[in-house]
């Protein structure tokens, strides 16, 4: 009698052992490496929310990464006026939020008085729209977005996670709580949020107005679950050991072994935006001078900073800005080559002699030596040590400190630095202007040309992209020309996946996946 | 006039708190940076946009406005909103409390049973080579990082054996490696100390008696003994498990698990004031009652020291 239970049981828990197993084929696990700490796209700036929540909201247009293009997405079609101040969008009829509430050009203009509230305080998407007036609601599937001045980056703004259309309803009923319960009209519903712990979201079964983008019309995923692994050396272990299918910023150091694994994959994205470079101080002594700037690009050899410190998985950077961004002006590659003879010539030219023989050289009885303020993020730590020793050879004395971002803000502000590095990312090359312009918040170059000023005001403002794109170049060359910045290497997103894992595919910002193409195949 | 002792402590605990409040707002204003401009200037705004988030947040106020308006709502127990989050400040805290608390009780008694063994066994076997061996296993708790030991562990038992996951919270399985790892480093003074203490009461004369009369090792060490020596012990746990409670950033960020430790410290890193107030209020407020609470075990435990309460 035991012998039988013991038997029916035995057959019972193999019999549930196989189903178990089903569940976990349309079932992923994604690795996020930073807990954001806060995920209302309308509010907060990090980019680690967009992972998941692009596939929770729609945006009014899309934008193929490939191409650049903008393609409808929650527009149909749209028209800009002539002055390039009224966009005027014509809406899909059939498209409703998570929570069966319609979307429409109200909600569209619920969507944008939201983000430009003073109430929300905006962290981010209230100034991604740049000089927004107001919003009209000309009919239910028409509404006309009106700005005081022509601005360019527009539709590039609209086309990201951070404008995504929320349902006015569950705005409305959560007030600020709404981060935890996050209703858009996408391909996955927001299904659960701990802080810190996990973001679980589920395929929306209504879902029926893919945008032409998407390969897929609907979620090929049951679920998605998102954890946290915000420390880079337990990253390729989480997946390693099965915790994780998908993983993020996996470290250089450890993409060599998961690529020679079978079971594992490596696929790298290059991240649109500015390259990690080194600004200069053109502003304070003795970088004032353009040959020690200019000395100091022809004593850096990038190649042996990518291989030691990225381990080759970025390509070399020769302008400011990343080569898979619009805009990018393939001139600047191969300015500046590694050539330690001319940069010697360079500053034996600027009367800078090693006079008393202490390896530094010197002038009028002052060292030659140089503030660098680093970050702890990024690998800045990591280039600033390989940057001091391969100017020690020069003659230059490198004295670095490594400070949070606020600091680091603040001593840029006053000017105090001789050296920063730091990289951003941005689809749109006007995010050139945030770093060249006179006025920008990051002029850590400490540059003020007028004319320079003027190229990049215009393109932030010119329709025609031909314009545009002639614009950023002449910006690209002038600041290579003018000795700005050391660029340093292209931000290059490592994902590690499982091998079961297919059709992950990354949107025009790089950063954030099209979740709706993603399938698992059967363990 | 007496005072009672519960008075005294609870005037006590407000003067450690107002102390706490007024450091945490102190440090935070002499740190460089301004918040608004680390929020803000990425995303592109413009030099008088981020003026007018810094109004906003009060920043722009006098120095001891912002310090009285601050005070005048922790009394009110508003703890204000977080300037990172964009939601209040107790929310936040308290949705770190629960896996902080877990992790610290199960680490406690990790470093408690872990520092009680190798203390009992360094004190019986003073200066043969198994004290040695435990007093070396207790100065390497105290001595090693928890990144490390951390890391390490994971390699083994996670990578290695697969016996153990190696990040997340989840279940006790998930518990077991960062509980260790911590309650590692936590059991080097608590065996240091229970092996000086158990060293101490067993040159006493009631041990000697209670030998004599011929009860057995096992039951002298466990009832007489380290009943004598579980006063100061305690003493020592409570403030371990106080501050911890406080969060362990370290452990937290190696195995991916929620806690204090990390929304303190990204909270200085954001210059959060709001945050880091809350956190280092609450700490001290957790601190002062764990400590109230373990004085009145201590007495209860140990007649002796009764006295201090009348």
């Amino acid at each position: 009698m035991v012998k039988r239970v013991l038997l029916f049981l035995i057959l019972l828990s193999a019999l549930s052992a196989g189903c178990g197993t089903r569940s976990s084929d349309v079932r992923l696990v994604y690795g996020l490496t930073l807990t954001p700490s806060g995920i209302d796209p309308h509010v907060h700036a990090s980019s680690e929310l967009g992972i998941p929540l692009t596939s929770v909201y729609d945006t009014l247009v899309f934008r193929d990464p490939e191409t650049g293009e903008f393609v409808p997405g929650l527009a149909e079609r749209w028209h800009v006026s002539q002055d390039g101040m009224v966009y005027t969008f014509h809406l899909r009829p059939d498209v409703t939020f998570h929570d069966g509430t319609s979307f429409d050009a109200e909600a569209v203009r619920f969507n944008l008085e939201r983000v430009t509230s003073p109430d929300l305080e905006s962290q981010k998407a209230r100034f991604m729209l740049g000089p927004y007036e107001g919003t009209e609601v000309v009919d239910d599937d028409t509404v006309r977005v009106r700005l005081s001045e022509p601005y360019a980056p527009f539709l590039d703004a609209l086309s990201q996670v951070y404008l995504g259309m929320a349902s006015p309803a569950a705005v409305q009923k959560w007030g600020d709580e709404y981060q935890l319960h996050q209703v858009g009209t996408g391909p996955f519903v927001f299904a659960e949020y701990v802080p810190g712990d996990r973001l679980v979201l589920r395929r929306n079964p209504d879902y029926a107005w893919a945008s032409p983008v998407y390969r897929h019309d609907t979620a090929q995923l049951e679920e998605i679950e998102f954890r946290f692994f915000t420390d880079p050396a337990t990253r390729s272990p989480a997946l390693e050991t099965g915790g994780a299918d998908v993983m993020g910023e996996i470290p250089p150091q450890d993409v060599a072994r998961l690529e020679e694994d079978p079971d594992f994959r490596v696929k790298p994205v290059p991240i649109p935006g500015v390259s990690l470079m080194v600004f200069m101080n053109t502003a304070r002594w003795p970088l004032d001078d353009a040959r020690v700037r200019q000395a100091l690009l022809y004593g850096t050899d990038r190649p042996a900073i990518i291989s030691t410190v990225f381990r080759d998985t970025s390509p070399v950077a020769y302008g400011p800005l990343a080569a898979v961004t619009s805009g990018y002006e393939p001139e600047v590659r191969g300015t500046y080559p590694y050539d330690l003879a001319q940069a010697a010539a360079l500053l034996d030219e600027a009367g800078w002699v090693d006079s008393d023989d202490d390896g530094v050289r010197d002038q009028g009885g002052q060292p030659l030596a140089l503030d660098l303020y680093l970050m702890g993020w990024g690998y800045m730590p990591e280039v600033g040590q390989l940057l001091a020793a391969q100017w020690a050879e020069l003659g230059v004395d490198v004295k670095s400190q490594v400070v949070s971002y606020p600091e680091a803000l603040e001593v840029a502000g006053e000017g105090r630095h001789h050296l920063m590095p730091f990289n951003l990312s941005g689809s749109d090359p006007d995010i050139l202007r945030k770093f060249f312009h006179s006025q920008a918040g990051f002029n850590w170059s400490k540059v003020d040309d007028g004319q320079l000023d003027a190229w990049l005001e215009e393109a932030a403002r010119a329709s025609d992209w031909a314009e545009r794109t002639a614009l950023y170049s002449r910006v690209q060359l002038y600041v290579m020309d003018r000795a700005l910045v050391v660029p340093i290497r292209d931000y290059v997103n490592l994902n590690g996946t499982s091998d079961q894992v297919r059709g992950l595919r990354f949107d025009a910002q790089g950063w954030f996946p099209w979740l709706i193409d993603v399938e698992i195949e059967a363990r | 006039m007496a005072m009672s002792y519960l008075g005294r402590r609870l005037i006590q605990a407000a003067f450690v708190l107002w102390l706490a409040a007024t450091l945490a707002f102190v440090a935070m204003k002499l740190t460089p940076g301004d918040p608004a401009q680390a929020l803000l200037v990425a995303s592109g705004a413009t030099y008088e946009e981020i003026a007018e988030r810094r109004a906003r947040l009060g920043l722009d106020d006098p120095l001891l406005l912002q310090y009285m308006r601050y005070l005048l709502d922790l009394l009110r127990g508003n703890l204000g909103e977080s300037w990172l989050h964009g939601r209040p400040v107790g929310r936040v805290v308290l949705e770190q409390l629960p896996p902080t608390a877990i992790l610290a009780t199960a680490a406690t008694v990790v470093g408690v049973c872990l520092g009680l063994l190798l203390g009992v066994v360094a004190a019986l076997r003073r200066s043969t080579w198994l004290d040695k061996a435990a007093t070396t296993v207790a100065v390497l708790g105290l001595s090693t990082p928890t990144y490390w030991s951390g890391l390490v562990v994971i390699l083994l038992f996670s990578l290695r054996l697969g016996w153990l996951p190696a990040t997340g919270e989840g279940d006790l399985r998930h518990l077991v490696l960062p509980a260790s790892v911590l309650g590692f480093a936590l059991s080097g003074s608590v065996a240091r100390l229970v092996r000086a203490c158990v060293i101490e009461v067993m040159e006493e004369s009631f041990v000697l008696a209670a030998r004599a009369r011929g009860l057995p090792a096992w039951r002298v060490i466990f009832v007489h003994v380290l009943r004598s020596a579980l006063a100061p012990v305690s003493a020592v746990v409570a403030l371990q498990f106080g501050f911890l409670l406080g969060g362990a950033v370290v452990t937290e960020s190696v195995f991916a698990r929620r806690g204090l430790g990390k929304l303190v410290v990204e909270a200085i890193m954001w210059r959060d004031l709001p945050v880091v107030q809350g956190v280092v209020v609450f700490g001290a407020l957790v601190y002062t009652v764990v400590n109230l609470v373990a004085d009145l075990v201590q007495a209860w435990l140990d007649p002796r020291l009764r006295e201090n309460l009348t």
